[in-house]
């Protein structure tokens, strides 16, 4: 299946550049709350609709809590690229993470929380993918999922206009607290051939 | 060495870029890093009402002094430090800077909400020595994204609740006794299902018809409402069946219940034109105990006390 869309080679290049981009923002990550970030190997995958709306849930239902899928979906442009990266927070003890950006929990303070999560660990990552990549990209506003804006089950009943999209997940933890979030850049196969463009040309 | 015509060409794009950043309907602010205005375009000017010449070279929190200086310092330092793009949305605050509303006639806001964006500017020396604050007008997405979540809730609402009595309709009803079980399950505290329904109800249709039946129904759960305390979740089960649970309750607190209960029906009378209606329940008292295993088992466990008071003569309590 994963032929489909990328090759070996394709799929290796864009496997290192993914961890480049995490290293980097994990970095600035680690610099804006002086803590260390755990670093993982980023997950480079071919899936459909359901299959993303599936990997959501089970990012949500790991550590429970929550009844529903909290995180912030961001539109990228750039170089014939186009996706949507999500941040979702699983297993995150928001108090941990309000105390880490300093913030007075008061209970208001989370769509903030993820607000400027998004901004720092988004930015970076797409930054750097873009600077890798020897392009540059637009960001679009981010959106809250959350209660008002059930993001699974807008993958599953809504007709969506592609089958397959490349999916780079990667995780990042913050040691010594219960702050976990996952990063998903989703790619759908009608807005990657720039991408594979800029891929063949950094093999050749 | 540039020529006159390339230097002309120059300043005529420039001159059509600013004709541009001044006419856009997006308000921008170029700030420098003691967040002092250096820019303030057109849009900013109309509708905040406060001309360049005053706010130039001012201080951004000086000039607007509701802005939270703390609040948006945390959103704009990235932007200096890791030459990253940041954004607020109206959904964190409606706005940053109180913009009256101004359409009389199609606005229904009090005032703009506004979603924002700060990018890095940088310097020759690829520094990011100031920032560009791009505020959007989003009144109309923030006004329908409010509406669409006040309807959303009025549905939900409107899908829980039963219509004749007010109580909740059976499926939610249903959701919220399999929720108490999940908690019994959780925390072993103690709790207790009354399911009651009225005697020989079907005679009072067939006698007086159904309206005088609804009105039945209706005065048993005015009765009902009246003993229930905030965190008891009563229902309506079935056409004359009831459900409550009653949590934090024991057998014997359900059955101090259900008798505080029957003897309100018993005392109460619904007038028609003709006749004063009297009736009286039935009600069967099952506490949650380890040994049952679903929320169904439960159910038949309060069903099975109810046919109990059913096969004894009625107009009683029975716990099981």
């Amino acid at each position: 299946m994963m032929a489909t869309l990328l090759n070996e080679d394709q799929r290796d290049c864009l496997q290192e550049i993914a961890n480049v981009a995490m290293g980097q923002s994990a970095d600035r990550l680690a610099r804006l709350l002086d803590v260390f970030v755990v670093l993982s190997i980023p997950n480079v995958s071919i899936l459909n609709p359901n299959d993303i709306a599936m990997t959501l849930q089970s990012l949500q239902d790991s550590k429970g809590g929550d009844t529903v899928l909290t995180g912030v979906c961001q539109g990228f442009i750039g170089g014939g690229i186009a996706g949507e990266a999500l941040l979702i927070f699983n297993g995150t003890d928001y108090r941990d993470l309000a105390k880490l950006l300093q913030y007075e929990d008061n209970g208001e303070v989370r769509s903030e929380l993820l607000m400027d999560t998004t901004n720092v660990l988004g930015g970076a990552c797409l930054h750097s993918l873009a600077q890798q990549l020897d392009t540059q990209f637009s960001l679009g506003p981010p959106t809250l999922l959350g209660e008002h804006y059930d993001i699974t089950s807008l993958l599953q009943k809504r007709e969506v206009s592609w089958n397959n999209a490349l999916v780079v997940e990667i995780n990042y933890t913050i040691e010594d607290h219960k702050v976990n979030c996952d990063l998903l850049l989703v790619i759908s196969e009608n807005c990657i051939n720039g991408l594979l463009e800029k891929l063949n040309y950094l093999l050749d | 060495m540039p020529t006159d015509d390339d230097l002309s060409h120059f300043l005529k794009d420039v001159h059509w870029l600013m004709d541009i950043l001044q006419n856009i309907d997006v308000g921008l602010v170029v700030l420098d890093h003691d967040y002092r205005i250096c820019l303030w375009n057109q849009f900013m000017q109309n509708h905040s009402g406060k001309a360049p010449e005053h706010v130039l070279n001012e201080g951004l929190f000086r000039v607007f002094p509701e802005l939270s200086e703390d609040w948006f310092r945390r959103k704009a330092e990235p932007a200096f430090v890791l030459q990253s793009a940041t954004f607020t949305t109206w959904e964190q605050r409606p706005y940053l800077f109180h913009f009256p509303h101004y359409r009389p006639i199609t606005g229904t806001a009090r005032f703009m909400y506004q979603n924002t964006t700060i990018i890095p500017l940088l310097n020759t020396r690829s520094e990011v020595s100031h920032i560009c604050l791009i505020v959007y007008d989003v009144t109309d997405t923030a006004m329908n994204k409010l509406a669409q979540i006040e309807a959303n809730d009025r549905l939900e609402g409107l899908s829980r609740v039963d219509h004749l009595t007010q109580l909740y309709n059976r499926g939610h009803w249903e959701h919220c006794l399999q929720q108490e079980f999940k908690r019994y399950d959780r925390y072993k505290i103690p709790c207790t299902l009354v399911l009651f329904d009225i005697d020989h109800f079907k005679s009072v249709n067939d006698t007086y018809g159904h309206t005088a039946g609804d009105d039945v129904i209706r005065m048993v759960s005015d009765c009902l409402r009246e003993q229930l305390r905030d965190t008891d979740v009563a229902g309506r089960y079935g056409g004359e069946e009831f459900g409550v649970i009653l949590t934090n309750t024991d057998a014997a607190g359900g059955l101090e219940f259900a008798e505080r209960l029957r003897k309100a029906v018993q005392a109460q009378a619904v007038d028609t034109n003709h006749h004063a209606i009297k009736v009286t329940i039935s009600l069967g008292v099952g506490e949650l105990n380890p040994l049952i295993g679903d929320s169904q088992q439960w159910l038949e466990l309060a069903d099975k006390a109810l046919y109990y008071c059913k096969e004894h003569g009625r107009n009683q309590s029975h716990a099981l």
